[in-house]
């Protein structure tokens, strides 16, 4: 039995995380930020500002990409949520994930988890074709190291290689 | 060296784990039954604590202890040989409040709900609260302190039938690495595990044993990744003294992530500057004075020197100079160096100057900075190891179409914006700080190099590999990298842009005395090709250990003399003498850079934006050229905002810094992002290593926000002298 279960707040949340089913007792005051982090260990999720302001926290729910810094787990019921864990292995990469290290799209890596969910969100987003649209679309995520450059050629060689 | 891996421009050897979220950084580390804590700072920044009621707070459900003045335990200062930090002042140390945000208690709980639930309980009186200090005006409290004279440069000035008096501005900036502060403590009884965001695991192990009064050796540093720092995370910050308390208090692991409001009040920031240049020419533009006088705030207790003239005294040839700072208190938490500390504001300023003097004089701005290029660094009368800043500025020139600038202000548009062209240079201190790294050989054909430094997204991690990789042969992805780890052999603080540059003799001479090693043992094993030849004979080649003796030639691999021998290892040590600090150096050291802006202005909507930026940097050798490029464009995306939007405002009524989110804060994104052009110069300063490299973390920031003020200038007519350019100015 857990402490919030004696305290009497848990409350019970199912929802899919990287297509494994995910049950849970939560606190009501839990982010799924902190819930993916603290209880499930997926700690390539990253917390930067926890105010929807830089991005670091970028997951996608239900095939859309959102600040998982600004909902609480437990309003996720039968929610897919999808984080860079799911996405690839360093064995097996995402064509995003290999195009960020092919261009040097990071420097520290804080941020590239958030700054690849986003860019993984966005090619199924309608995105216009220029380097500017993308600079545009990518601008929810902050990367203080400044790779923006490269993280702009990384996402448009896997936008190029696909049509 | 057989290879050429150095200078080869691989893609970061840690990559893999960095874009797949597998790469632990400080926060993502937990230990079995670990407590998470959360600080509670002061809602005043002068006056006093006069009670402090913890009663509801303690109530709260999973609270386990809230600490305070009363019971968290003997801290100590740490003395000054212990090494660096900005607020020396154990946490709760007394009663008085100097800074808002300073901390007064902290709460530990099970959960990070819990804590930030009870947290928010803690009730504060205060007494003898005054206003708080925050006046943007600075004025020195003290004497200035001169950091560089020569001649005499109040009578050439007077003199001289050119000059300018001009006063610039930078505001408080704070570092804001997206990485949230963090600190995760365990003590064990005896020693204490401290998981820290820092970008100096050694200096951070021998201050905190002393603020925690443990023995060195029982304090352990560990930081694999860091999510970036820019001198924020240089030394050690009242969060981590906290959190090891409370651990060994508890007896159970604490965690403590600062928060991004904390960020702007307790982990430091860049201190506000207000610096009067002087300087005065002959009309075909030879610089006769130079006076350059600073003055930075500092918090109420620790002293801070910016050293804004850092790079005045041998940039630039003049007779007569003078440099001098000063610092005046503020009720803000102590100020810390952030990327190109001095320098960047320093230059800023300076490199301004430079643009209106040229103004002054009629001369185009490059020109006038090539007549005044010194043959030797005229304040320590050395000579410079490597300077080709000459090149920078015409190769400079070349690229960005320099030519084409028409001089007037406003002249220059195209699809109807008006362009600003400018430019600057930009230097940065070379150098090396001690290093020791091993290097090991193992029998099953890898190759593993140990040093205590840290890679704080500058590539680090990739140059160690190449630097074993090109000595050995050996492939890159045979090469084990570790570092981050007080139990390693102590490696250089990242900061100064000194990391590469010091561990190069390191790790060079670790790996040639490990290859040494291994060719002696080839010649100690019974039956096998090299037994009872010297070593002079064999050498150690492309992973293989090579014999030539007359007509005879022999090779095998090296980690097939190691399994013969039955031996796991073999291994070397190599260290590195620091120049940072020499007394009587007898080269100056500096990396140097020319950077040109174009800015497009659109005042019938007040748009500015910064449409490209080129940039040359001599900075010696590059290990890898991939790394450096993006280390260069991201200090240009940060001197976009450096110029543009940074600025912490302190709230004058209550000393807050007001705009502490990353909302009204306001970096540099993704579309704030001008078209870069880098170019690196190729010429390797063996005076700093073997290999020539310098360092290229900070110079790109340097001449950034100058040259942006000097297009804004070019376009608007207006010369901003205060930082950051605010479209309001520009009205």
């Amino acid at each position: 039995m857990s402490i919030l279960e004696l305290r009497g707040s848990a409350v019970k949340v199912a929802f899919t995380v990287n297509g494994r089913p995910v049950e849970l007792e939560v606190d009501p005051r839990a982010t799924l930020l902190d819930t993916l982090r603290d209880a499930l260990g997926l700690t390539g999720t990253k917390k930067g500002c926890d105010h929807g302001q830089c991005g670091a926290c970028t997951v996608h729910v239900d095939g859309r990409r959102v600040n998982s810094c600004l909902s609480f787990a437990a309003m996720h019921e039968g929610s897919t949520i999808d984080t860079i864990e799911g996405l690839g292995t360093p064995e097996n990469l995402h064509p995003i994930q290999a195009a960020f290290l092919e261009r040097d799209g990071f420097q520290c890596g804080y941020c590239t988890p958030g700054q690849i969910m986003s860019a993984v969100a966005l090619l199924t987003e309608p995105c216009g074709q220029s380097d500017a649209d993308v600079a545009e679309c990518m601008s929810g995520n902050v990367c203080r190291c400044g790779a923006y450059q490269n993280i702009v050629a990384a996402i448009q060689s896997v936008r190029k290689a696909r049509g | 060296m057989a290879t050429k891996i150095v200078g080869e421009s691989l893609a970061r050897v840690e990559g893999p784990l960095k874009v797949t979220g597998a790469a632990a950084y400080t926060a993502d580390h937990t230990l079995a039954n670990v407590a998470y804590a959360v600080a509670v700072g002061s809602t005043i920044a002068n006056g006093r604590i006069a009670a402090l009621n913890i009663s509801k707070a303690r109530e709260m459900p999973g609270v386990i202890e809230i600490y305070h003045r009363g019971n968290v335990g003997a801290l100590y200062k740490p003395s000054p040989e212990a090494g660096a930090i900005d607020e020396a002042r154990p946490p709760f140390a007394d009663d008085v409040i100097r800074y808002y945000g300073q901390y007064v208690a902290l709460v530990v709980a099970e959960t990070f709900e819990d804590a930030t639930a009870a947290a928010a309980l803690i009730e504060i009186a205060y007494a003898d609260v005054a206003a708080p200090n925050v006046e943007l005006e600075l004025v020195g409290d003290d004497q200035p302190i001169e950091s560089s004279r020569r001649g005499d440069p109040a009578a050439a000035y007077d003199a001289s039938p050119v000059k300018i008096d001009r006063t610039y501005v930078t505001p408080a900036e704070t570092h804001n690495p997206i990485e949230l502060h963090a600190s995760l403590a365990f003590y064990d009884g005896d020693a204490f595990t401290l998981y820290e965001t820092t970008q100096a695991i050694a200096n951070h192990r021998n201050v905190v044993s002393e603020i925690l009064d443990v023995p060195r050796e029982n304090v352990r540093i560990v930081m694999k990744f860091l999510g970036s720092g820019f001198g924020g995370k240089l030394w050690p910050w009242t969060h981590g003294t906290l959190a090891a308390a409370a651990a060994r208090k508890l007896g159970r692991p604490v965690k403590l992530v600062v928060t991004r409001k904390q960020m702007f009040q307790t982990v430091g920031h860049r201190t506000r500057t207000q610096q009067r240049v002087r300087m005065s020419a002959q009309r075909d533009g030879t610089l006769t004075s130079l006076r350059h006088e600073a003055v930075n705030h500092a918090s109420m207790l620790d002293d801070y020197d910016e050293n804004c003239g850092e790079a005045t005294p041998y940039f630039y040839g003049t007779p007569n100079l003078l440099v001098t700072s000063a610092q005046t208190r503020r009720n803000v938490g102590s100020p810390t160096a952030m990327r190109g500390p001095g320098a960047v504001p320093g230059l800023f300023a300076t490199e301004s100057a430079y643009d209106e003097l040229a103004i002054e004089l009629g001369i185009d701005p490059v020109q006038l900075r090539l007549h005044n290029e010194p043959d030797r660094d005229q304040s320590l009368d050395v000579p410079f190891s490597s300077r080709h800043y000459a090149e920078c500025l015409t190769l400079g020139s070349e690229k960005f179409g320099w030519s084409q600038r028409s001089t007037a202000v406003g002249s220059m548009r195209k699809d109807g914006v008006t362009l600003g062209w400018g430019m600057s240079g930009c230097s940065w201190i070379a150098g090396r700080f001690a290093a020791e790294a091993r290097v090991e050989l193992h029998a099953d054909g890898s190759a593993r190099v140990a040093i205590g430094t840290q890679d704080i997204g500058t590539g680090t991690y990739t140059v160690l590999a190449q630097l074993v990789a090109e000595t050995t042969g050996i492939a890159v992805d045979r090469i084990v990298v570790e570092l981050g780890d007080t139990r390693l052999p102590p490696g250089p603080t990242s900061g100064g842009s000194l990391v590469t540059s010091s561990v190069i003799p390191a790790v060079l001479e670790a790996t040639r005395a490990a290859m040494k090693s291994a060719l002696g043992l080839a010649t100690t094993v019974p039956k096998q090709p090299f037994e009872d030849w010297s070593p002079d004979d064999l050498s150690f080649e492309s992973g293989k250990i090579v014999g030539r003796k007359g007509s005879r030639s022999e090779q095998i691999d090296f980690h097939q003399v190691l399994r013969n021998a039955s031996v796991a290892m073999v291994s070397g040590i190599g260290k590195a003498a620091r120049t940072v600090g020499e007394e009587h150096p007898k080269y100056s050291l500096h990396s140097y850079g020319a950077q040109f802006v174009e800015v497009a202005w659109q005042p019938e909507i007040a748009r500015l934006r910064v449409n490209r930026v080129v940039t040359v940097i001599d900075a010696g050798r590059m290990i890898n050229p991939r790394t450096a490029r993006n280390q260069i464009e991201g200090a240009i995306v940060m001197g976009v905002g450096m110029a543009l939007f940074e600025q912490t405002h302190y709230d004058p009524r209550s000393g807050a810094p007001i705009n502490s989110n990353l909302a009204d804060y306001i970096v540099a994104t993704n579309a704030d992002t001008p078209q870069m052009d880098v170019t690196f110069l190729d010429y390797p300063d063996t005076k700093v290593n073997e290999l020539g490299a310098r360092g290229v973390g900070e110079i790109g920031l340097a001449g950034v926000a100058s040259a942006i003020a000097s297009a804004v200038y070019h376009a608007t007519g207006v010369r901003v002298r205060t930082l950051p350019i605010e479209i309001e100015k520009l009205l």
